[in-house]
């Protein structure tokens, strides 16, 4: 302390000034009105080291590239579907009639100066956003870190997956070429399956009967201001409750439900994860400036009496997709009303996934009588029914994946497309039951191994 | 955030990288890496680096040249990867490796913060229900306020009453094709086909039909439909009953209409029937007539609503 007054004195003395940091430090100290204690707290916040916490940063870092690719987007996009004849410089569609949203997204992927590059590195964060969160939600998953305390930050990032989920069909739907107007047809058709409501709300959404003029600039303000804020919104949420939780840890020596064990967040943790930011960026830029993605010059505008062979939704839609070719044509009649088959796999079917899945941590709480508090991981291999159920899930999915591209598999290898459907038809009732009863099987034994313990 | 209480006396630092993923025992460990000596390379950091600047002036170059994508993203993707890489490089080996450990904030049942937040939290509840009568209807008085807002849904789109059974097709009203061309007997010879629309109406995407012309003898009509296609003409509606798409697949080797979003396939010479795939109903047929000028005319509108099923559609 005498040294400190000591060092003072002389600094007074000789006019050495503070270093800029400290000098910083005391500006924050006094415009957060005597912070600096908890600061100075919060910059040691601990961070458990391991690749699984890399997954969730992902989805992050996609956010801000999307955010930030959107602006420059934004800058050159006309949501309007109003008809211009198209005099850019790509031959084949010049003098074509079109709307100005089309016309402007063919002019700023091929005229624009770095402007395809912003949206294919847009529709590649995309992408890559929702299969990250999709991963980040089975690492949840598996290791059971949505027990509480984390139940309600596991609706979060649930709902954040939807938000996330629906804003990139609005994205696919806004350029107006033909697999946008399309996807809408389609979504307009789902609505209107709706017992009693559908037409109605249909009607509401897109602001009349199909196709409406104004849809795309109905769209646009949804993608790019009402679902980023909310996802926004529930992002900072989602990371403040994890701030103030903190991570869970996976189990090893000296850690338990009451301490964590990590890195601080400065230096080495902030330097790490802002390295991590910029290597996404990297690579998602990599990705948008030498892989195609989405050429829409090539599918011409909507028309409403045009449609293409090989149509595909983005990767996510894919399940959805799939559920719908798989039903077969059962439109039901009841007296004098009409119930379409279409309903069962794209209305109830989503509900049918998520509802479980929203109420996963209070189900597991049940099965399990586990109601405690639980800061430490477990393996997969530990709970071998979680897993088993975890392991159907995937595979459910995945038969639904592949049947939304059913006709793309059915002409890559030569198959059948009948035939196919019918085997995908079969597995989607049988894989998911086999496969989690293998896991069980497999973990079962193995679990066998591991000494108990609380968690 | 308080609560928690930096461990500095706890703080170890591993030696190097190696302790990643390993998890450290809290109280042990070795001193922080000293400068040189052990500590670990620094060139590769300079790599990133080197990276970040050739790719940061690549993307400047390749921008002001108006080079292609290929480069502006390449250049701009060195650029943040070698960011990135000499960041997280730092991060991990050159910062050392501290380690540090603190509590968990777990919360107890009898938590004093809780309790008290729970008790404020009472007696600010208690200005309101003490006045039990005004209390609930502040609360129904919100609730009436809430729902009436419901009524701005109405500004969103008109109510689809009956427009959902109507197209723009009229008795009399000529086909025309897309470009307006009014077709005439003659303008489709047997076993061809076109998309046609209703005069004056070519924007009408839910009135779009495909007219199809057979050979004599070869079209059966259904029942009740036996007037509707003079001359082995006939028209269905181009709107799959499934979800929508332009039923555009046209196979003439077997007579079918196939819509290429799902692969339901119609049987034009049995009333466009679904023969496989995911929609469960024919597609509408449109009745036409051929008038005294060799035009070809429509009967009447459809008589079912086109397109995809909907709940009154029954």
């Amino acid at each position: 302390m005498r040294d400190r007054r000591l060092m003072r004195s002389l600094r007074t003395a000789f006019g050495v000034r503070r270093s800029p940091l400290r000098r910083a430090a005391s500006w924050l100290d006094e415009n957060l009105g005597g912070g600096s204690k908890l600061l100075r707290e919060e910059l040691r916040h601990i961070f458990p080291d391991s690749w699984a916490f890399f997954l969730g940063e992902i989805a992050l870092y996609c956010f801000i590239l999307l955010v930030v690719t959107g602006i420059y987007l934004a800058l050159f996009f006309h949501a309007s579907q109003a008809m211009v004849v198209y005099h850019g410089s790509y031959q084949p569609l010049v003098g074509v009639p079109m709307s100005d949203a089309y016309s402007s997204v063919l002019d700023l992927s091929l005229d624009v100066r770095a402007g395809l590059l912003a949206r294919q590195v847009h529709h590649w964060a995309a992408l890559v956003f929702v299969a990250a969160l999709m991963i980040h939600l089975l690492r949840m998953f598996f290791t059971g870190a949505y027990r509480r305390p984390r139940r309600i930050n596991w609706v979060i990032g649930l709902s954040l997956l939807l938000l996330v989920g629906f804003n990139g069909l609005m994205g696919y739907s806004l350029p107006d070429d033909l697999l946008s107007g399309t996807g809408l047809r389609i979504a307009y058709s789902i609505t209107e399956s709706i017992p009693f409501l559908g037409p109605t709300m249909a009607s509401l959404m897109f602001g009349g009967q199909f196709p409406t003029s104004g849809i795309i600039a109905r769209i646009y303000p949804v993608h790019i201001f009402l679902l980023p804020a909310g996802i926004a919104g529930l992002l900072g949420l989602h990371l403040g409750m994890l701030w103030l939780q903190r991570h869970t840890e996976f189990p090893g020596p000296g850690r338990d439900d009451r301490t964590i064990i990590g890195t601080p967040m400065v230096p080495a943790y902030a330097l790490r994860t802002t390295g991590y930011l910029m290597l996404v960026a990297g690579v998602l830029t990599a990705f948008g400036g030498l892989l195609q993605i989405n050429p829409v010059w090539l599918y011409g505008p909507y028309t409403p009496w045009d449609s293409t062979t090989s149509a595909q939704p983005d990767w996510y839609m894919g399940w959805l997709e799939g559920a719908v070719r798989m039903m077969p044509a059962w439109d039901i009649q009841i007296g004098s009303f009409l119930l379409p088959a279409v309903f069962w796999p794209a209305v109830v079917l989503p509900g049918l996934i998520f509802t479980p899945l929203f109420l996963w941590p209070w189900l597991d709480g049940i099965a399990l009588r586990d109601h405690g508090f639980h800061n430490v991981l477990t393996l997969p291999a530990e709970r071998p029914g979680r897993a088993a159920i975890g392991a159907g899930f995937v595979t459910f999915l995945s038969v639904l994946l592949v049947a939304g591209g059913d006709d793309v598999f059915a002409s890559a290898f030569g198959l059948s497309l009948p035939v196919l459907l019918r085997t995908l038809q079969g597995l989607f009732f049988v894989a998911p039951p086999l496969v989690a009863l293998f896991t069980y099987l497999v973990f079962r034994r193995r679990s066998q191994r591991w000494p108990a313990t609380g968690r | 955030m308080a609560g928690l209480e930096v461990a500095d006396g706890d703080a170890v630092s591993g030696p190097e990288t190696g302790t990643h993923g390993a998890p450290p025992v809290p109280g042990g460990g070795s001193p922080p890496p000293a400068r040189g000596g052990g500590s670990p390379p620094g060139w590769p950091a300079a790599i990133g680096l080197l990276a970040t600047v050739v790719g940061a002036v690549g993307f400047v170059v390749a921008f002001v040249t108006n080079a292609g994508t290929a480069w502006l993203g390449g250049s701009l993707a060195a650029a943040l990867l070698g960011l990135g890489a000499a960041l997280a490089y730092w991060g991990r080996d050159l910062a050392g490796d501290e380690v540090i450990s603190g509590p968990y904030p777990v919360p107890h049942d009898d938590a004093p913060g809780a309790a008290a937040l729970g008790g404020d939290l009472e007696q600010s509840l208690h200005v309101i229900t003490r006045r039990r009568l005004l209390s609930k209807f502040l609360v129904f008085g919100a609730v009436v306020f809430a729902l009436s807002q419901a009524v701005i849904l109405g500004a969103l789109g008109p109510w689809p009453g009956r427009s959902l059974f109507v197209t723009a097709w009229r008795p009399g009203r000529r086909l025309v094709t897309i470009d307006g061309e009014p077709v005439t007997r003659d303008v489709l010879a047997a076993g061809g086909t076109l998309v046609a629309f209703p005069e004056g109406h070519t924007d009408a995407a839910n009135s779009q039909i495909g007219l199809f012309h057979f050979f004599g003898g070869e079209f059966k009509p259904q029942p009740g439909r036996e007037t509707w296609s003079p001359e082995g003409f006939v028209a269905y509606s181009r709107i799959c009953t499934h979800v929508g798409c332009a039923v555009a697949q046209y196979m003439d080797e077997v007579q079918m209409l196939a819509c290429p979003c799902h692969q339901s396939t119609f049987d034009l010479l049995d009333g466009a029937r679904p023969v496989s795939g995911p929609a469960g109903r024919p597609l509408p047929q449109l009745p036409l007539a051929i008038d005294s000028d060799g035009y070809l005319v429509a009967q009447s509108d459809f008589t079912e609503a086109v397109g995809p099923g909907f709940w009154d559609a029954g």
